[in-house]
């Protein structure tokens, strides 16, 4: 009697192993019956239900032309804590997408599927701009994941304020002394709102500080010859672009009272209105309409503007999709179709163009949000004219934009370490904007070091 | 003998000490009011005013009207309800699992006694004093890869129910509990030929609802509280509890949704507690003074 | 009652072993099913559920922990051991000695704000004659409000403009605008600031608890000395309420020294780490590089945290122990 119950409680604790099991192996089954399973990721947590049946259309637009393949969409928002730990885990989907700074490591660690072949296959494979491509290249060079969206850092302004303080919305500021002026002014007549502000933390300050150097025509890290990084934010332009902040800062006040935002916080705080410019990708307007509600017509964005100096540039970032490690080789070649087919035919395929642009539309999302070619200026500029129908930014409010950013260098972020230094100069943008008198030397000489410590530690 | 504080009634008779000891009591009683209460006040207020008046005047009472929609978007668009559904599951998971371990591992240690339970419960006893923060990283690893099923727990609740378990806190207050349980009742069940599982079933567990009743507590409201360790294992917005999700979309909602949606969140708390205010507040004291 | 087998033992103090060794004799052999037929398979499948959720969940990691501390784990290649490195790194991570500050400035700061003021509250509401319930609801509010929730709505109260809740307050009595968390000097402050309004409810209630148990008698007699209200409550209460004020004190030092909440959710531990405390810092160097955390670092960090967690908890024991003994 006793040892019955004895075993009936061990089945029980079994089953409850075997529930277990059950419950965490996720449906990673590649192929069933002939059919090849995979899971992409290429929708924001949040979106709307517009958005959403817009998606279940393209995704069976793409099963209808692959009837072998079952695609299943989950929502993914890439960030930096939340990344490390699914990568880890083995949680992420087939195909998901990672920031241009974090493709090559992850390529290099062996991290990320090789899609060579199959990338080879693509109409386009040719195509690429070679730099937009390099960042999906490991040093096998081997292809490890396709670019889309590419952006430039701008100057987001909110065009109702520009008004309010007796500004040109269509004549926004082209100089760092003329943002300051502007920023002034809009302190003065707007009260509550700051004239500028750029992000400070969760690492986006130091990746601003960064935006601000190159525009200036310094540089955080010089690779040298042989191939070995100095870390170098103890600089000429890197001084004086925190100068210019804290002249704006103390002398102006024209940077709000709130000195704490990251990239999510500075965009909301932009689309209530409490700021009037901030630095920003060229397309965020995207994301303040799909998580801010911001009103696309109260928008504007100008190029950043650049110092006069030839190694003055614009820090660029994008995002590469990636495939799976674990995937299969089936998996792998349908994830290719899927990333072809999702990011890059809507940029050179009329058709695909078109139907990609009238999903936004319905789905209230950015159209036209300004961002750079993935290819070259004129199959930007014919994309651009395909979707012109649809576009829901007024051009005008964009043009300041598109009608500088082909005149600038584009300049890419500092590859080694690039978080941990970004993380470590947000505290010298803090210090800054917080402390009217900052050693800033100091601070920068210890950045330094704290970062020159962990690439020798890496190389040597 | 009756009931009686620091002062006596004879000290309350004179007006030096009731005058002053009543402007105190009035005094105390608008700043609890100030401190205790306005706060939520003015949380259900702002839920249901329009963004820009709480951003602009947050102190005034509707300069420009309402916005019900707020509440509407909270619930539909935030999606607060199923989040909080997703609380339950964690508070309710965490609840059990810690039941289950204690009861079980009180009795065998407690009462059933087997040769190895000097080293066990001395094991259990060692977990006191090693705290949470020290297990926050290998803990993580261990849900990455855990032993034995080989496949991660990350994103399953699993992951915060089962570390929840390991309690050393509870495990030793309900085996000293049981120990302290009359023998005799060990020793007429023994007699009428129960096994261990009746014993424990149908005679210790009956007996032990007060213990049951403050390890509940504790499990409930931790529970309830956790923010750091389901933010780690939980990276999947859907089935995260609502402690994780409101800090993670607060940059990403309208300032007046989310407002709504944290008064959402407070609401159902604070009706619980307005109910049970009794147990909340002896629970509450002896909580305090024991958990450790 | 002894049986006979035990008095014979205690008879024979130190030869207990060679009184045992005949009865071990007389016990049949021990196999599985005499094991089994003994009760020792129910007494596992009892203890089982502790052993895998303590083994695995618990005792397992802090193993794990103290291996983690002295190697170099990227979960990718073979762990290697590095010796004292992830300690000698952290003591040289200049934010490390800023986060010790922190820290026990955060812990000061509560002290002093926050430890007092439980205890006035709950002296005074004790003599609440009329609605004592009303108090100690509204004192406890706080407390039910899940605290991410409070956390955040205090962050909005905390707004730096001029149009900020509390900066609006502080305008009606002509006060101007305060930086409150946007300060590196102020942060910290209005972090102890939230966290007590937070927890004073629960010591409050405490306290209370523990009022209602000083014996009556004592004020009587302290009345035939002559002992005035003030002393009255400084020969009987505070006396009788050492030992909880004691623990609660140790409580608090052990909490605050593992803040988290506060920090990662008001300040990310800005401005320029003024209020990156500790354990922030181990979240820091574990979580968030997307490419793979110091794992060393901070489990080296945590443990150091740990050690002096474990002495304050050892001393708590203690006290709870003599406390509930004497």
């Amino acid at each position: 009697m006793k040892s019955r119950k004895a075993i009936a409680a061990l089945a029980i604790a079994a089953v409850g192993v075997g529930l277990l099991a059950g419950c965490s192996s996720s449906d990673s089954a590649g192929a069933k019956n002939g059919k090849v399973y995979l899971t992409v990721a290429p929708v924001l947590p949040g979106a709307t239900a517009d958005a959403l049946k817009a998606l279940g259309d393209r995704v069976k637009e793409f099963e209808k032309a692959n009837p072998n393949i079952i695609v299943k969409p989950i929502e993914y928002q890439w960030t930096g804590t939340t990344f490390a730990a699914e990568l880890a885990g083995g949680t992420l989907p087939d195909v998901f997408n990672v920031p241009f700074t974090d493709s090559k490591t992850l390529a290099n660690n062996g991290q990320l599927a090789d899609i060579t072949a199959e990338f080879k296959k693509t109409s386009t494979a040719d195509k690429w701009n070679k730099n937009v491509l390099d960042v999906a290249t490991g040093k096998d060079g081997k292809i490890y994941g396709i670019p889309w969206g590419p952006y430039a850092m701008a100057l987001s302004y909110n065009r109702e304020i520009f008004t309010k303080a007796g500004l040109d919305p269509d004549k926004p500021p082209t100089t760092l002394d003329e943002i300051e002026a502007d920023a002034k002014a809009i302190a003065e007549k707007v009260p509550g709102t700051a004239g500028y502000m750029q992000m400070t933390s969760g690492n986006t300050g130091g990746w601003e500080l960064a935006t601000l150097t190159n525009s200036l025509g310094g540089r955080l890290e010089t690779v040298g010859s042989d191939g070995k990084v100095t870390v170098t934010t103890d600089n000429d332009e890197t001084k004086q672009a925190l100068a210019w902040l804290q002249k704006l800062r103390w002398d102006d006040n024209a940077m709000g009272s709130n000195f704490l935002f990251d990239w999510a916080g500075i965009n909301q705080a932009f689309a209530s209105g409490q700021i009037a410019m901030y630095m920003s990708g060229s397309d965020v307007i995207g994301s303040l309409m799909q998580a801010n509600g911001f009103d696309q017509t109260k928008y504007g964005v100008t190029t950043f503007p650049l110092a006069d100096s030839p190694d003055a540039g614009i820090l660029s970032g994008g995002n590469v999709d990636v495939v799976n490690v674990k995937d299969s080789p089936a998996q792998i070649a349908a994830a290719v179709k899927w990333i072809d087919f999702y990011r890059t035919q809507p940029t050179v395929d009329k058709a695909a163009a078109v139907k990609n642009a009238q999903t936004l539309k319905a789905g209230k999302q950015a159209v036209n949000a300004p961002t750079l070619p993935v290819f070259d200026k004129s199959t930007w500029q014919q994309n651009q004219q395909w979707i012109e129908p649809y576009a829901n930014i007024p051009a005008a409010n964009i043009k300041p934009f598109t009608d500088g950013i082909f005149d600038q260098q584009i300049v890419p972020e500092p590859s080694a370490h690039t978080q941990d230094l970004y993380g470590a100069l947000d505290s010298v943008v803090q210090a800054v904007l917080t402390k009217k008198n900052v050693d800033v030397d100091a601070q920068l000489k210890a950045v330094d070091k704290k970062i020159q410590a962990l690439v020798d530690a890496d190389q040597g | 003998m009756s009931d009686r504080t620091i002062i006596s009634s004879a000290d309350w008779k004179r007006p030096g000490v009731r005058i002053p000891t009543t402007v105190l009591h009035v005094v105390l009683l608008l700043l609890l009011i100030a401190v205790g209460l306005l706060p939520l006040l003015w949380l259900a207020k702002s839920a249901i005013t329009p963004t820009q008046d709480t951003l602009q005047h947050p102190m005034s009472l509707f300069p420009n009207g309402f916005a019900w929609s707020n509440l509407a978007h909270a619930w539909n668009d935030v999606h607060i309800g199923s989040y909080f559904v997703n609380t339950i599951w964690v508070t309710l998971g965490e609840w059990v699992v810690q039941l289950v371990v204690a009861t079980t591992g009180g009795f065998a240690l407690a009462v059933l006694k087997p040769a190895y339970a000097k080293v066990v419960s001395g094991l259990v006893l060692a977990t006191l004093f090693v705290p949470a923060v020290v297990l926050l990283v290998p803990l993580y690893l261990t849900i990455l890869h855990p032993p034995v099923i080989g496949t991660s727990l990350l994103n399953t609740y699993w992951a915060v129910w089962l570390p929840a378990g390991a309690s050393a806190f509870n495990v030793l207050l309900v085996m000293r509990f049981f120990q302290g349980l009359p023998t005799e009742v060990f020793e007429a069940a023994e007699t009428d030929g129960a096994g261990p599982f009746r014993l424990f079933w149908s005679i210790v567990l009956p007996m032990s609802r007060p213990i049951l009743g403050v390890v509940s507590v504790f499990a409930i409201s931790a529970a309830w509280a956790d923010f750091l360790w389901p933010m780690l294992v939980l990276p999947n917005q859907q089935i995260q509890p609502l402690s994780v999700r409101l800090p993670a979309i607060a940059s990403q909602t309208d300032l007046g949704v989310y407002l709504a949606a944290l008064a959402i969140a407070s609401l159902i708390p604070v009706v619980i507690f307005l109910c049970f205010q009794r147990t909340f507040l002896r629970g509450g004291g002896l909580g305090g003074a024991v958990k450790g | 009652m002894l049986t006979r087998a035990e008095a014979a033992e205690q008879a024979t103090g130190l030869g207990g072993a060679a009184v045992r060794r005949p009865t071990e004799r007389v016990r049949p052999r021990c196999t599985p099913i005499t094991w089994v037929r003994r009760g020792g398979l129910s007494k596992l499948v009892f203890t089982l559920p502790l052993l895998v959720v303590f083994g695995v969940f618990s005792w397992w990691p802090i193993v794990r922990a103290v291996a983690m501390s002295f190697q170099h784990t990227n979960l990718v290649t073979a762990p290697v051991f590095v010796g004292w490195q992830n300690f000698a790194y952290v003591f040289h991570d200049p934010t490390f000695w800023v986060a010790v500050r922190n820290t026990g400035w955060f812990a000061l700061l509560a002290l002093v704000f926050g430890y007092p003021l439980p205890l006035v509250v709950a002296v005074i509401m004790s003599e609440v004659r009329r609605l004592k319930g009303l108090y100690s609801v509204l004192a406890y509010l706080p407390v039910v409000m899940p605290p991410v929730v409070s956390v955040l709505l205090w962050k909005f109260f905390y707004d730096a403009r001029a149009e900020g809740v509390f900066n609006t307050i502080l305008g009606w009595v002509g006060i101007s605008p305060q930086p409150w968390i946007q300060s590196t000097v102020a942060a910290m402050p209005s972090l102890v600031l939230q966290a007590t309004w937070a927890a004073a409810g629960g010591t409050i209630v405490i306290y209370l608890a523990a009022l209602t148990s000083v014996a009556p008698e004592l004020y009587d007699a302290a009345e035939v000395d002559g002992a005035g209200i003030w002393g009255k409550i400084w020969h009987v209460t505070l006396p009788q309420l050492r030992g909880i004020l004691f623990i609660t004190l140790i409580l608090q030092i052990i909490g605050t020294a593992q803040v988290f909440l506060q920090p990662f959710l008001f300040t990310g531990g800005g401005p320029v780490d003024s209020t990156t405390t500790i354990l922030l810092l181990v979240y820091r160097y574990a979580f968030t590089n997307s490419l793979g955390g110091n794992y060393g670092a901070a489990t080296a960090l945590s443990l150091m945290l740990a050690v002096f967690l474990a002495l304050m908890s050892i001393l708590y024991f203690r006290l709870t122990k003599r406390w509930s003994d004497a």
